[in-house]
């Protein structure tokens, strides 16, 4: 299954992609077609230039002064009556979970979408603690069935077709095999609702942590997540701590700058801003909340003079929608949970640069995605920053680094160029019509180059026609 | 040391590495009316925009008739903690997993985004599991903004709020709009006067 790979096969994984599953790169572009389509309507509607400004400026705030709302927020969490947790890695923040799930004798756990569950594994990890885990947002719930990871961040299944989606439904609710999108859905609500109304546990990731109020919210259409966050006796929301905003207000501006940059909507039809616990004078909720604080990485992003700006990241998921790279293979071939240009930049820091290293290089640095970010990051400079990085700490592989080495000898002597110039000529690229082994990775595509006769230098001074 | 102050040592040193940037200040948004005929006008626009049906009524009696009406076609009625018995129906009641039809008060609109601000008070449940969820607000609780509706609340915050904008939706399959997904797949909101 294409979805199982890692970031270091990215070549040979977008090769399989393109190659073997020719329908994925046609779903994938109908999608990201769609969305960037309502995208650029919702952005033309709004001052979207004064609206971006204002969000990279209030992300910049909050990361420059980071340290003093973690603490705000922990405080005003603990007033409203959340248990928080910190977690520097995945693996505190598992040991945390496995807390939770000990303490309350979790058997079955309803999840919303979030990313950060994914990538620290908190489904493999539940199933390993012997609980039952259910994904309850329709195209997670997907995906989950299927055993992959979702190819978006915002749109799980963009890579499937409505064939494929049939075929799953049949197999595991019995729908039938050419059902409507209506009836798969009305089957899926029906099977879900039964997990909602019967788990101990909603688990869920969080899109903002407010400072001042110690709010958690969290934007979406189907209402899963309010379902999640409303109906077992236990919540428990894991937050990335850049996702840290100052004051309640402030969602008022990063909540329209999410839901326009994602999907094009004005608000998703559900955002839920939760306090914590059930109140007394309340007639539901859970009776328990804790946030899960976690690290994992985002520290080393921090720290790092260029690429913290990475960590204004709402996950809208709009420079994938336009990246002509990701467009081509959707997110499986990147290897890991976040994909495109924003997964490319955060990699280095979250995975290390070595475990990372082709994502950078995964971009024809057109920048289209800088264009198109809600809060403005860099994405173009920090893919060539890693890149950087990555020659420096001599990363890069040995025949580049060494042709690199000898075409700079070459290109600052005059006679060692010419007569390099005269050797790469003469040298027979076609041998009885085979290309040379040299030059299999291109002429596996293309048709083989061939030399001029002549050089430039001579060219010109005989006169160019 | 614990994870915490390990976690807070490193931001702090990478915070102090760099220079401090001010907050810019308060989000200015789109004017979404200053005078209330408008900024109702532009709520029931956005909120049929995204799917849901709109009732305008002149004061309660008005919406105590428009709801007895209304639920005459259902089986059975969950009713929100905070909805003032005149807007009660007869039917019989159901709870909220079970009941046909469901109602619930708003404490607040916001025009802007076409949203209705469901406090947790009202009761969750009956905001989420009906297939058909009727909300009513208070023309008066309208506000043109999202920023003015947020800071009118912020001073008395439930455990939870929703911000409804229209019927439960998906798209995941194939890229097709289908509605009634896991919340109310029928959204009417009563704008009573």
């Amino acid at each position: 299954m294409s979805g199982h790979g890692t970031p270091n096969r990215y070549r040979q994984q977008a090769t399989h992609t393109i190659r073997d599953e020719p329908y994925v790169r046609e779903s994938v572009l109908s999608g990201t077609d769609r969305a960037n389509d309502h995208r650029n309507h919702a952005y033309a509607e709004i001052d979207a230039d004064r609206w971006r400004d204002w969000g990279r400026d209030a992300k910049t705030h909050t990361l420059t002064n980071l340290d003093r709302y973690l603490e705000e927020a922990e405080r005003n969490l603990e007033a409203n009556g959340v248990r928080v947790h910190w977690a520097e890695t995945a693996a505190d923040a598992l040991t945390v979970l496995r807390g939770i799930v000990r303490e309350h004798d979790v058997r079955s756990v309803v999840k919303a979408k979030s990313m950060l569950t994914e990538e620290l594994g908190v489904n493999e990890h539940l199933e390993r603690l012997n609980v039952r885990v259910r994904e309850t947002d329709l195209g997670e719930y997907i995906v989950q069935i299927m055993g992959e990871p979702p190819s978006h961040i915002v749109a799980p299944v963009m890579h499937l077709s409505l064939d494929d989606c049939r075929q799953i439904f049949q197999q595991v609710l019995g729908t039938p095999r050419h059902g409507t999108p209506e009836e798969l859905v009305a089957a899926a609500r029906k099977a879900l609702r039964q997990e909602f109304l019967a788990a101990d546990l909603g688990i869920s990731g969080g899109n903002f942590l407010v400072a001042e109020t110690g709010t958690v919210a969290l934007i979406e259409n189907e209402g899963n997540i309010r379902l999640s966050t409303s109906l077992p006796r236990v919540h428990v929301a894991f937050v990335g701590i850049e996702k840290l905003i100052p004051r309640f207000e402030d969602l008022a501006g990063f909540i329209q700058l999410t839901a326009r940059a994602a999907t094009g909507q004005p608000i998703g039809n559900y955002v839920s801003f939760i306090q914590g616990p059930k109140k007394d004078d309340e007639v539901d909720g859970p009776e328990e909340v804790h946030v899960v604080l976690v690290d994992n990485g985002r520290t080393t992003l921090l720290a790092d003079e260029a690429a913290w700006e990475a960590l204004r990241c709402v996950r809208c998921g709009a420079c994938l929608n336009i990246c002509p790279v990701y467009r081509q293979t959707g997110g499986h071939a990147y290897g890991w949970t976040y994909s495109g240009p924003i997964g490319a930049i955060i990699a280095p820091g979250i995975l290390g640069l070595e475990e990372a290293l082709p994502l950078p290089f995964a971009s024809s640095l057109c920048g289209a995605c800088a264009d198109v970010c809600p809060v403005r990051i860099p994405i173009p400079e920090l893919l060539l920053h890693w890149r950087e990085r990555a020659v420096e700490e001599g990363l890069t592989p040995l025949t580049e680094r060494v042709g690199l080495e000898a075409y700079t000898r070459a290109a600052t002597h005059p006679l060692l160029f010419r007569a390099g110039g005269t050797l790469l000529r003469r040298t027979p690229w076609q041998l009885g019509g085979t290309a040379l082994p040299i030059l299999k990775g291109w002429t596996q595509e293309r048709t083989t180059p061939e030399p001029s006769p002549k050089s430039f230098q001579a060219l010109w001074k005989e006169g160019i026609e | 040391m614990s994870a915490r102050e390990r976690v807070l040592e490193r931001v702090r040193s990478a915070c102090q590495e760099r220079e401090r940037t001010e907050h810019p200040g308060a989000f200015e948004s789109r004017d979404a009316g200053a005078d209330p005929a408008s900024r109702l006008t532009t709520l029931a626009t956005m909120l049929e925009a995204a799917g849901a049906e709109v009732v305008r009524v002149d004061g309660m009696v008005e919406a105590g008739k428009w709801v007895r009406r209304f639920a005459n076609d259902f089986e059975s009625v969950s009713v929100g903690v905070t909805v003032p018995s005149q807007l009660r129906p007869t039917i019989s009641t159901k709870g909220s997993h079970e009941a046909a039809l469901g109602l619930s008060m708003a404490r607040a609109a916001i025009a802007e985004t076409g949203s209705l601000l469901m406090d947790a008070r009202d009761g969750r449940r009956t905001q989420l599991l009906v297939p058909t969820h009727v909300v009513f607000v208070y023309q008066a609780d309208v506000h043109p903004t999202f920023r003015g509706a947020l800071s009118s609340v912020r001073a008395d915050l439930p455990s939870a709020i929703g911000l409804h904008s229209g019927p439960s939706k998906s798209a995941d399959i194939a890229q097709t709009l289908v509605t009634g997904v896991h919340g109310p797949g029928r959204l009417i909101v009563v704008l009573v006067a």
